[in-house]
């Protein structure tokens, strides 16, 4: 008996769970069912409704016209209920006044008293009666069977002229032939409603299907990618309906996903190229210089040379660090106000002795005492960064120009060289990570190439905005536009 | 034996040099993928030793060009890439080995000698009569008494007994034992086989190597009484 409760809840859980797993062109065709069934299910009703009532409106006006008819006659007129009680024929057709059979298809006429007691009735009840409800006192209509069949009746109460009721008029006229129809729709209507909603699951779940075949071609491309195979695209469907965009949309995200994925390969690659080679020249240089004894001289470069090696290898180790830190978490930005001339000075002392080594001259156009809100560590580091840059393209004997401007309420600083230059069509990557205008990544030339995307991070943090602009063997120019601060008094 | 390095970081190919010639190869440099295919195209070397990430041209170019214009020389590259399908990749280029960055140089050195021993031979068999020499620790024997030798005579030694039954020419010696910046003066092989056979004759090995008037010179074992 215990058991008997649980498995209701099992079997209507399993029925959702069949539910949330239905497929989508089930689930189409059965809401659309279902809403469809509600709809035809109240038109049949109504339809129904309303012709039952045009039917018995036509009858009641028929038996209308007879109470007129019966009432028309002078003893009602005089209110003389006992002598209309008397008459001798109230039929108002030629019915056969000697048949025993009741003939339902002819009207029938009753007069009652108040108390319900026959008083006359048409010879075609013959020997029967009709209903009678004592308790509706004002003029009814209302369906009764009457041998075997419908009729539909009237009561009519007669009120003489003192305002008492004396009796009632009862008329009724059999309804077999409307009731027929009226069954007959309704049968119609009944055996045709799960036939139509049948017919009709079957198509939408057809048509649904095919709709949503697209769909289909999306799920299994999708299923054959991985993360090495993403060059496969999505079919685009004929129509430029939402499929078409849904498709279009994951066209985009995948090949921005390639591109994503395809950096990340390059930079993985690169970083292993420029942290292998100098690992290589420092393991090769040592293991030919320990094979055989050599001079004390000998030894002395070759070690100097393995040094300078390891610090270049140290350096990008920082670079590659700081890049990571500032990519993978959150960086806390320490964001105050700095006078940026001040700033820019600093970090010139800082780079002077590389710029002297090859006698370029740095010159600063202060225009005003410009005040920035900027992180004053990164923003040193920033600088840096780009006078080292533009000090390692620019040719010997020559200068950077830094130019300081305030415009509307932002403080633009640009830092120019006249150095070898970036062709444009490369001008877009320099901000990318290990991105070197001499694609052979000699390390003659210095750089690693992750510099600028150093500067790149750091200007995001500090939401400083940063451009390039260059023009190949003239010069490279960097732009800096940082919010200005006015101090109030 | 004679060897081409395409490599543009000066330091590895400097300290590739450096240890080759102490090695007694001739050593040739070439900083760029271009300038490289040009000179393995003119000179004829013994191995190529290639990079793979050069400027001008890739190393995996070099390699086809060389291969697509029939030269058949062994190449050996380098490498940082170290995934499955650089290398599948590198050999089916028509490179004959690999060998990743960072390298140990004997790794080097034994995969150097691989490439250039003929039929798969050991290498301590190289050997013509009475003469026998390590190519790995360079040393020469005549019989049992070991014969000093300075490494442009070593060379030029080992370089005719690999050829032994072959008539040398001057050019081609030059060309397989001295590297890019010696001028050609052929009458230097002459004063070197002059050296050669007089520590040869003092070691007991006589009329190991026969001039061959107006061409070069000849190893020949049945010649040898």
């Amino acid at each position: 008996m215990s058991i008997k409760p649980a498995n209701p809840v099992k079997k209507s859980r399993s029925f959702f769970k069949d539910f949330s797993v239905m497929s989508l062109r089930n689930r189409i065709a059965f809401y659309y069912t279902i809403t469809t069934a509600f709809l035809i299910a109240m038109v049949f009703t109504s339809i129904y409704f309303m012709v039952e009532k045009v039917v018995y409106k036509q009858f009641d006006e028929e038996i209308n016209n007879e109470v007129e008819e019966i009432l028309s006659d002078s003893h009602i007129s005089t209110h003389d209920f006992k002598g209309f009680a008397n008459l001798k024929n109230i039929d108002t057709d030629d019915n056969d006044k000697n048949s025993k059979k009741i003939n339902v298809d002819t009207d029938f006429v009753e007069l009652v008293n108040s108390s319900g007691e026959i008083m006359n009735k048409s010879a075609s009840l013959s020997w029967c009666a009709l209903a009678f409800n004592p308790n509706q006192l004002g003029k009814t209509y209302f369906n009764s069977n009457f041998g075997g069949s419908m009729v539909r009746q009237a009561q009519v109460p007669l009120i003489n002229t003192k305002g008492i009721t004396e009796g009632y008029l009862i008329v009724a006229v059999p309804v077999k032939n409307a009731i027929i129809v009226l069954n007959d729709l309704r049968d119609i209507f009944f055996f045709s409603f799960p036939v139509i909603i049948f017919t009709l699951f079957v198509l939408t779940r057809l048509i649904a299907g095919k709709s949503i075949r697209p769909i289909e071609k999306v799920i299994s491309t999708a299923e054959q990618m991985s993360q090495t195979n993403l060059d496969q695209r999505m079919p685009m469907p004929y129509h430029h309906d939402e499929l078409y965009r849904l498709s279009s949309t994951m066209n985009a995200l995948l090949e921005r996903m390639q591109d994503a994925f395809q950096r990340e390969k390059d930079f993985t690659a690169n970083a292993s190229h420029e942290l292998k080679t100098p690992l290589a020249i420092v393991k090769g240089t040592l293991e030919v210089l320990v094979r055989k004894p050599r001079e004390r001289e000998y030894y002395e470069t070759k070690i100097q040379f393995c040094l300078k090696e390891l610090n270049r290898m140290a350096r990008l180790i920082d670079q590659l660090l700081m890049l990571a830190r500032y990519e993978s978490s959150k960086i806390n930005t320490n964001i105050e106000t700095i006078a940026l001339s001040r700033h820019i000075d600093n970090v010139i002392e800082r780079v002077r002795p590389s710029a002297f080594a090859k006698s370029i001259s740095i010159t600063v156009d202060h225009a005003e005492n410009a005040l920035v809100a900027a992180d004053p560590g990164m923003f040193d580091m920033m600088l840096e960064n780009i006078l080292s840059n533009a000090i390692k393209y620019s040719p010997p004997g020559s200068s950077i120009g830094v130019v300081i401007k305030n415009i509307a309420d932002t403080i633009v600083c640009s830092i120019s060289d006249q150095g070898i230059g970036i062709p444009e069509e490369k001008l877009n990557a320099v901000f990318e990570r290990f991105f070197r205008v001499d694609e052979s990544r000699n390390s003659g030339t210095g750089g690693f190439g992750l510099g600028l995307s150093i500067v790149k991070k750091l200007a995001d943090l500090q939401q400083i905005k940063v451009s390039v602009s260059s023009k190949e063997n003239k010069g490279t120019t960097f732009t800096l536009i940082l919010p200005a601060v006015t101090i109030n008094d | 034996m004679r060897l081409l390095i395409i490599e543009d970081e000066p330091g590895i190919a400097g300290f590739l040099k450096d240890g080759l010639e102490e090695e007694y190869f001739a050593v040739d440099i070439a900083y760029d993928g271009k300038s490289g295919l040009d000179m393995a195209l003119i000179n004829e070397y013994d191995l190529l030793i290639v990079d793979w990430m050069i400027p001008a041209l890739s190393g995996i170019e070099v390699c086809r060009q060389l291969r697509k214009a029939g030269n058949l020389v062994p190449i050996l590259f380098l490498t940082a890439k170290d995934t499955l399908e650089d290398i599948v990749f590198g050999l089916d280029a028509g490179a004959n080995d690999y060998i990743k960055k960072p390298f140990e140089f004997e790794e080097l050195l034994a995969r150097i000698r691989v490439q250039l021993r003929n039929n798969n031979r050991a290498e301590d068999s190289l050997s013509a009569g009475s003469i026998k020499i390590n190519p790995v620790s360079h040393q020469v024997f005549c019989g049992l008494l070991e014969i000093t030798l300075t490494p442009k005579e070593f060379a030029l030694l080992e370089y005719l007994v690999r050829n032994k039954e072959r008539v040398c020419t001057r050019s081609r010696i030059i060309e397989h034992v001295w590297d890019i910046h010696f001028d050609s003066d052929t009458s230097v092989i002459d004063v070197y086989i002059t050296f050669l056979r007089r520590k040869l004759e003092a070691a007991g090995c006589e009329n190991l190597i026969q001039t061959i008037r107006g061409v070069g010179y000849i190893i020949r074992e049945s010649g040898i009484s």
